[in-house]
């Protein structure tokens, strides 16, 4: 196969990814941040990839996921971790804040957007700095917002009320991944193209720490499946 | 100076392992008029005396705010001391753009120093005829750099560059140590003392020929205007530096 960029040398734009990520959920808690993302990477509609870490650890007290081409993500992944480490060769003991690391997220983001060759990624930075909590969404346009919780794709959708409803800003750590366990319970359920296996990683004043992979709880035993009900209708 | 035989350009080394191109541009430095720099646990002044070519003239500014959290003091090359003026403020610029927040100051000052370097390994170069008093603020706490023609640069609680800068520093080495715990107003005080040790005998100190800079943790980078400098002088009639150890 010859592709147009074989041909006549042009610059190829990402215009649909391939391999993707689901929802991430990231809130904050009454001690620092967490987040949540499922496993899953899809190939299209194919479940391809089923025991993947969406979630990285980008410095001693930053964390960073995303949804969206996987493969973008872990460029990401690399030029983030490439800041912390060109930080050593000044010798001053200075690293950069998770704002930090969000804005310039913000800006790469926005550069490439400008250059119709996106980072095809809804970002979230999550991080804990000098006593403060920070929860940071970069979108593919480059749109930077700070929040106290961020969804991103489905979950903007579904699970916006559980949120609502459950979660306050000063919540325990433990509160905090109950609801996103729920969060992740109904997209299971409702998004083709989530999974029932999640990992949950928060970041306080201690430092980052990201948690084993867990399988969310699910109900499958109802009695309409039980007794069949439907299969006798058709079999008259 | 003796003219030597291994000073033509910075590409050569002399036997005693010197290079005296750059040797000279520190001289540079120490023909500047005076300007020093002094620090406490919350602020950072700068006090300069600012040199009128001629009773036409103006006079010679020698502060200039490199950003809300970052000021020089120059002494030497003013048209050199432009160039790394230009180049600290777009440095300051391009990192807020890109990280929201203030350049880390001992960075910078790497940065300025690695450029003056530069010139001093290269045949077509001179190297930068100016020396820098670095104030600045950032997560690290509060600093007081300077910058050399020959690319070092060293932090400091005092220092005085440019002409009869031994004087103030001769005042420094006596009383540095109330600095750190000094109010804002002792510290200028201070600083101002140590200017008039180093101003000739017919020379005096008035709001004209004095430029006064502060920054402090929670104060963007000011001059002081001509009406606070008045009374600062006037406040130097009284001022005795013992006076802040009896208070202690």
């Amino acid at each position: 196969m010859i592709f147009n960029s074989e041909i006549s040398g042009q610059q190829q734009h990402t215009t649909s990814p391939v391999v993707t990520g689901g929802s991430v959920i990231a809130l904050v808690y009454n001690g620092g941040v967490i987040v949540g993302t499922d496993t899953l990477c899809s190939y299209g509609s194919m479940a391809t990839f089923k025991n993947v870490q969406k979630i990285a650890q980008i410095s001693k007290n930053t964390i960073y996921a995303s949804s969206g081409e996987f493969s973008d993500f872990q460029q990401v992944v690399k030029e983030l971790a490439k800041i912390d480490r060109s930080a050593l060769q000044y010798d001053d003991g200075v690293h950069p804040s998770p704002k930090d690391y969000g804005n310039f997220l913000a800006r790469l983001s926005y550069k490439k957007r400008c250059k119709i060759n996106p980072l095809y990624l809804q970002n979230v930075i999550a991080g804990f700095h000098n006593g403060e909590r920070y929860l940071g969404l970069v979108d593919i346009y480059g749109t930077y917002l700070e929040s106290n919780f961020i969804t991103t794709g489905f979950a903007s959708y579904f699970c916006k009320a559980i949120i609502a409803n459950y979660w306050n800003e000063n919540c325990t750590l433990d509160q905090a991944k109950q609801v996103i366990r729920e969060c992740f319970k109904v997209l299971f359920c409702r998004d083709c193209r989530a999974h029932d296996v999640i990992q949950l990683a928060y970041v306080d004043a201690q430092g980052a720490h990201i948690e084993e992979p867990e399988r969310v709880e699910t109900k499958w035993d109802f009695n309409g499946f039980k007794s069949r009900a439907n299969e006798k209708l058709h079999t008259q | 100076m003796l003219k030597h035989l291994y000073d033509t350009d910075c590409v050569t080394w002399s036997p005693q392992g010197k290079l005296f191109q750059v040797d000279y541009a520190m001289e540079a430095v120490k023909q500047g008029s005076i300007c020093l720099g002094l620090k406490s646990n919350d602020f950072v002044v700068l006090c300069s005396l600012k040199r009128q070519p001629s009773e036409l003239a103006g006079y010679q500014e020698k502060q200039f705010k490199i950003d809300d959290h970052m000021a020089i003091a120059i002494a030497g090359l003013t048209a050199d001391a432009r160039v790394l003026c230009k180049y600290m403020r777009t440095e300051c610029l391009e990192y807020k753009y890109t990280y929201e927040s203030h350049h880390p100051v001992g960075r910078l000052v790497f940065k300025v120093a690695e450029k003056s370097q530069h010139k001093t390994q290269s045949g077509a170069k001179r190297p930068y005829g100016v020396g820098l008093l670095v104030a600045g603020i950032d997560p690290n706490g509060v600093h007081l750099f300077e910058t050399c023609p020959s690319g070092n640069y060293y932090e400091y609680k005092c220092q005085a560059i440019g002409s009869r800068s031994q004087a103030a520093r001769t005042y420094f080495e006596s009383w540095f140590h109330l600095f750190e715990k000094s109010t804002l107003e002792q510290l200028i005080l201070h600083g101002l003392s140590a200017l008039k040790k180093a101003i000739m005998e017919d020379e005096e100190l008035n709001e004209k020929n004095v430029e006064v800079g502060i920054l402090g943790k929670n104060q963007k980078f000011i001059h002081l205007n001509a009406q606070e400098l008045k009374d600062y002088i006037v406040k130097l009639e009284t001022f005795n530096a013992n006076t802040q150890i009896q208070q202690e």
